[in-house]
C-alpha cells in the first residue's frame, strides 16, 4: 500500500501550483489548527480567522517555512499561535496571562488524591474543558499541543519557540494546577491556594 | 534521585530510573498518579473534540485565494475529482426532478447571491437552479465547477437536448455550495 503523503511534499506539491495538494494539506491540518486557535482564542469566530490566516500565509512567496528547522506542523501551529497573541495585544483577551504562577520549583498540592475520582466519563470531560479554558495561557497552550492535539514534544517546542525541557515542566505543571481545579471544583469552588513545599527522603 | 530532579527529568530519563525514584517516594508516587488521571482525562477530552473543525465555508474561500495566487493551475487530477463529484450531485439532482420527488424549481434568488459569479450569469445565460439552491442565501460562498454530463441530464431537467444523440456528452457548470452539494446548474452547449 502506498504510503500516505507527508506534509512537506504536500507543501512542495502546493508551490508548484497542485490544487489537490493543497486541499489535501488543509483537510489534514485544519481541524487540529482550528481546535487550538478555538481553545485559545476562546470564540468560533476567533478560530476561524485564525486558521484563515494560517493557510494564507503558506500561501506566500516568503511563507517563512524551513524543513530544517521543523517540521510543516510545527510552523502552522507557530503560526497559529503568533496570530493569537496578536489578537491577544489588540484584544486584551488574555486576563489570565498575568496569573503565570511560576512555582518556584518543586511544589506539591496537599491533596494527592485522584482529581476525577467519582466522576463520570461525561462528567470528566466537561470538568476537564472548564478546567482547561481557564489555565493561564502559557499553560493552556502546551496542554493543548501536547495533550489534546497529540504533538510531540519537539514538534510543541518549535511551535511555541522554546527548548524542549521548557514543554516539558510546563507541561507538568499545567496538569498539576488542572488536579488543583478539578479538586477545587469537586470541593465547592473555593480557589486552592494550599500549595506546600515538596517534602521528599528518598 | 531526589525530586526536583525527578520532576524535571521525568520523560526524559530512562523508564526504570524513574520508576526507582516513585518506589522510593510515596510523595512523588501519588503526583504521578494524580497527574496519570488527568493525562487520561485530557485523552478522553481530545477524543471527545475530534470532530470539531473549521466550517466548510472556509475551504471554499482558501480555495479562491490559492486560485488567484497561483492563477488556476488546477491539475487534472484535482479536477477530475471535482469533476466527478459535482457530475454525481447533479445526476441525483436530476434524476430527483424527473421522477418527481423533488419540486420543480427552486426560488433563483439565493443562488443570484453568489456575487462572485454574477457577471457571468449574465453573460452566459441563466442557472437552473435545483432543489438544494432553496436555502442558499447572498452571504454563502459557493465554487463554480465545470462538468461534464450525459446529455439526458438535460430532458431529466426538462431543457431541450437538440437533435444529437442523447447518449452524448454536454459541458456543464455547476454551483457547489460549502457543503458539496450542487446548487444550480447551467448546460454551455
Amino acid at each position: 500500500m502506498k504510503a500516505p503523503e507527508s506534509d512537506h511534499q504536500l507543501f512542495e506539491r502546493l508551490r508548484a501550483g497542485q490544487e489537490e495538494a493543497f486541499v489535501a494539506l488543509y483537510r489534514r491540518r485544519q481541524p487540529a489548527l482550528y481546535r487550538f486557535a478555538l481553545q485559545m482564542g476562546g470564540s468560533p469566530a476567533v478560530a476561524e480567522d485564525v486558521t484563515q490566516e494560517v493557510f494564507l500565509a503558506l500561501l506566500r512567496d516568503s511563507c517563512g517555512y524551513e524543513p530544517e528547522r521543523g517540521t510543516l506542523v510545527a510552523y502552522l501551529f507557530g503560526i497559529a499561535r503568533k496570530l493569537l497573541l496578536r489578537q491577544f495585544e489588540r484584544r486584551r483577551l488574555d486576563v489570565a496571562l498575568d496569573v503565570d504562577g511560576d512555582f518556584g520549583g518543586i511544589r506539591e498540592p496537599a491533596d494527592l488524591s485522584d482529581p476525577l475520582a467519582d466522576l463520570a466519563e461525561r462528567e470528566r470531560i466537561e470538568a476537564l474543558r472548564r478546567a482547561v479554558g481557564s489555565l493561564p495561557r502559557r499553560y493552556r497552550e502546551v496542554v493543548v499541543l501536547c495533550d489534546l492535539e497529540e504533538l510531540d514534544y519537539a514538534e510543541a517546542a518549535a511551535a511555541l519557540g522554546c527548548p524542549i525541557g521548557t514543554v516539558r515542566s510546563r507541561l507538568h505543571r499545567a496538569r498539576l494546577l488542572l488536579a488543583e481545579k478539578l479538586r477545587d471544583e469537586r470541593r465547592g469552588g473555593a480557589p486552592v491556594t494550599d500549595w506546600k513545599a515538596a517534602r521528599c527522603l528518598a | 534521585m531526589n525530586c526536583e530532579e525527578y520532576w524535571n527529568n521525568v520523560g526524559a530519563l530512562p523508564a526504570e530510573r524513574l520508576a526507582a525514584h516513585l518506589a522510593e517516594c510515596r510523595s512523588c508516587a501519588a503526583r504521578w498518579a494524580a497527574e496519570g488521571s488527568v493525562v487520561a482525562g485530557l485523552r478522553l477530552l481530545g477524543a471527545d473534540e475530534k470532530d470539531v473543525s473549521a466550517p466548510p465555508r472556509l475551504e471554499a474561500r482558501l480555495l479562491r485565494a490559492y486560485r488567484e495566487q497561483y492563477g488556476r493551475r488546477v491539475s487534472r487530477t484535482a479536477g477530475a475529482h471535482r469533476w466527478w463529484a459535482a457530475a454525481a450531485a447533479v445526476l441525483l439532482a436530476a434524476a430527483g426532478l424527473w421522477t418527481g420527488a423533488w419540486p420543480s424549481a427552486a426560488p433563483a434568488r439565493g443562488v443570484s447571491g453568489a456575487a462572485v459569479l454574477a457577471g457571468m450569469e449574465e453573460s452566459q445565460g441563466a442557472f437552473i437552479p435545483l432543489p438544494n439552491a432553496a436555502g442558499v442565501t447572498d452571504d454563502d460562498e459557493l465554487d463554480l465547477v465545470r462538468v461534464e454530463l450525459p446529455r439526458s441530464a438535460m430532458t431529466a431537467l426538462g431543457l431541450a437536448a437538440g437533435d444529437e444523440n442523447l447518449a452524448g456528452s454536454v459541458e456543464a457548470e455547476v454551483l457547489v455550495g460549502p457543503d458539496g452539494m450542487a446548487r444550480a446548474v447551467r448546460f454551455l452547449n
